[in-house]
């Protein structure tokens, strides 16, 4: 796994054009969400900023690197050449995935941290951190089970749509309004309850008890994520 | 089919036995009751027309694709057990399969360290001929130099099997003549390939066994001589007019041109010399040539009854 990964990171600083779409603007809109900050603290509160920042970097370093990057390794047989290799399946999705997935974590930690040093940090970091990995698993997890829809990394740029649009605007629906009104639907939709979770977190004033099952929904993404990956992935191109 | 002899290398101990294989498509059956064994140490060819069955039966018995029916085993073990099979064997695909912003060395490392094998990156870049290209990002390499690196992380660790799939499509003669020197110090270490090409010349020289497959069926296998045997030499010549017919019965094509179809090539040849001698006739144009696998080629493609094969 661990050769993969280092040769997928050269891959990803190498690609000027991924390094800007996938890396650079999410990182642009994280700041601008800073610098504005009392603006969106108006509309939601704090904790809604950290859940949109969470989202914009799960959505686009994250989801959408890593479809294109599995689509494009796909197109150009890297995947079926990976796979003349002794390297597992398992060994080979962790490897071109977890540069894409670190690089993320280090984005969303660096303007967490950021954010925090100018309007004070969260109320349950350990919750948090929980949090943030919990919807990063369930957004890679969708990223497979998109790859597998996805016939290049042009086509990624349309497929990835869905996914990274709904869940922003989830986080930004349930940030903004809480979940006092449809409740249940908000926790259902992908994302409401992860948002929901960044928010007490950050804010704090919610007991622990609360706060942990809003974990379920969330896991429950993942797992359906996975069964519609092992479904939907595919290692070579369509004939 | 006779059986055929033992080529110089091969031992008596399968590397792949495939036993009545079938791949299929949906509705399309890509490959119909394939049955073939192949030792240590042999080259064994499989070759056919576009759409024949190869790439699919080869993708089987590489591990890469399912069988519908039948059995695959390769070093006795089925080729979908990743980590017991791919640490032994090198692949070399029909299209090269790297990552455009990888070095060429990076890329032979990369592969290399997956394969479970360890060999030198330098010694095999010399041995395609690629060391001047070794910080050279593959998205700036040529075809032909694609398929030579594609041919080097193949051979990394000398691999006890190797899948060579159209491998010097693309090649300079320089860079085939390579190839094949170093295909041939892998057999000097007793490694057992697998080749398909479609450049018969190729496989005629180099393959122990051939075996031909024309739409998804085996349509025969068996050594060069035993596939070409079946089939007749040809003599050519043409005679001036007024020239009395030769002994030998001929066909002939068209005015003075003639074709003697044998199966004695060299008596016939004799025969025929001698008459010339005797009578003082010009043989004009004379050819003689032994059968060659393009003719069983062309002789199975247009066959449409599948010959029983061993």
């Amino acid at each position: 796994m661990l050769p993969i990964a280092y040769s997928e990171f050269a891959q990803i600083f190498r690609n000027r054009a991924v390094l800007i779409s996938n890396l650079i603007m999410p990182l642009a809109a994280s700041a601008f969400f800073i610098f504005r900050r009392d603006t969106f603290a108006q509309i939601g509160s704090l904790g809604y900023i950290a859940a949109v920042l969470v989202f914009t970097v799960g959505a686009f370093s994250l989801y959408t690197t890593a479809v294109t990057t599995l689509s494009a390794r796909r197109q150009d047989l890297f995947l079926k050449r990976l796979r003349s290799t002794a390297a597992s399946d398992p060994a080979i999705l962790s490897g071109l995935t977890l540069p894409v997935a670190f690089t993320a974590l280090v984005q969303v930690v660096v303007m967490l941290g950021i954010f925090a040093a100018v309007s004070g940090g969260p109320a349950e970091v350990a919750l948090l951190v929980v949090a943030i990995l919990a919807t990063f698993v369930m957004m890679l997890a969708l990223a497979m089970a998109t790859a597998g829809l996805t016939g290049s990394p042009e086509q990624a740029q349309v497929t990835t749509l869905p996914v990274s649009l709904v869940t922003i605007a989830v986080a930004s629906w349930v940030g903004i309004t809480g979940t006092e009104s449809l409740t249940l639907l908000k926790r259902l939709l992908p994302g409401g309850s992860a948002t929901e979770l960044i928010v007490n977190t950050w804010n704090g004033g919610v007991p622990f008890a609360e706060s942990l099952p809003l974990l379920a929904p969330t896991l429950a993404w993942v797992v359906v994520a996975i069964v519609l990956a092992l479904r939907l992935f595919r290692w070579e191109p369509r004939r | 089919m006779e059986q055929a002899e033992r080529p110089p290398g091969a031992s008596s101990r399968p590397v792949i036995e495939v036993d009545r294989l079938s791949v299929s498509y949906g509705d399309f059956i890509a490959v119909k009751d394939l049955s073939l064994r192949v030792e240590q140490g042999e080259l064994y060819a499989l070759l056919g027309t576009n759409g024949a069955g190869k790439t699919s039966a080869l993708e089987v018995i590489e591990g890469h694709r399912k069988a519908s029916s039948g059995t695959v085993r390769v070093f006795g073990e089925s080729p979908a057990d990743r980590r017991a099979v791919r640490p032994r064997m090198g692949i070399m695909l029909q299209e090269s399969g790297f990552s455009a912003d990888l070095t060429v060395e990076e890329s032979v490392r990369l592969i290399g360290r997956l394969s479970g094998r360890s060999d030198s990156v330098d010694r095999l870049l010399g041995v395609v001929g690629l060391t001047h290209k070794a910080a050279t990002r593959v998205g700036q390499l040529s075809g032909g130099e694609k398929r030579r690196l594609d041919f080097a992380t193949t051979v990394y660790g000398r691999p006890e099997l190797v899948f060579l799939d159209e491998p010097t499509t693309g090649l300079d003669i320089q860079s085939r003549d390579a190839l094949w020197e170093a295909v041939e110090e892998l057999r000097g270490h007793g490694s057992t390939v697998i080749l398909t090409t479609h450049y018969l010349e190729e496989a005629q020289q180099h393959a122990d066994r051939i075996g031909l497959m024309h739409r998804g069926t085996l349509r025969t296998q068996g050594t060069v001589p035993e596939l070409t045997r079946a089939l007749p030499a040809a003599i050519q010549f043409s005679l001036s007019p007024g020239t009395p017919a030769p002994p030998l019965g001929v066909a002939q094509p068209g005015g003075s041109a003639y074709q003697i179809e044998t199966f004695e090539l060299q008596a016939d040849l004799k025969r025929l010399l001698d008459w010339a001698d005797l009578h003082d006739v010009g043989l004009h144009g004379l050819s003689a040539a032994p059968t060659r696998l393009d003719d069983v080629f062309r002789a199975i493609e247009t066959d449409p009854v599948p010959t029983p094969t061993r």
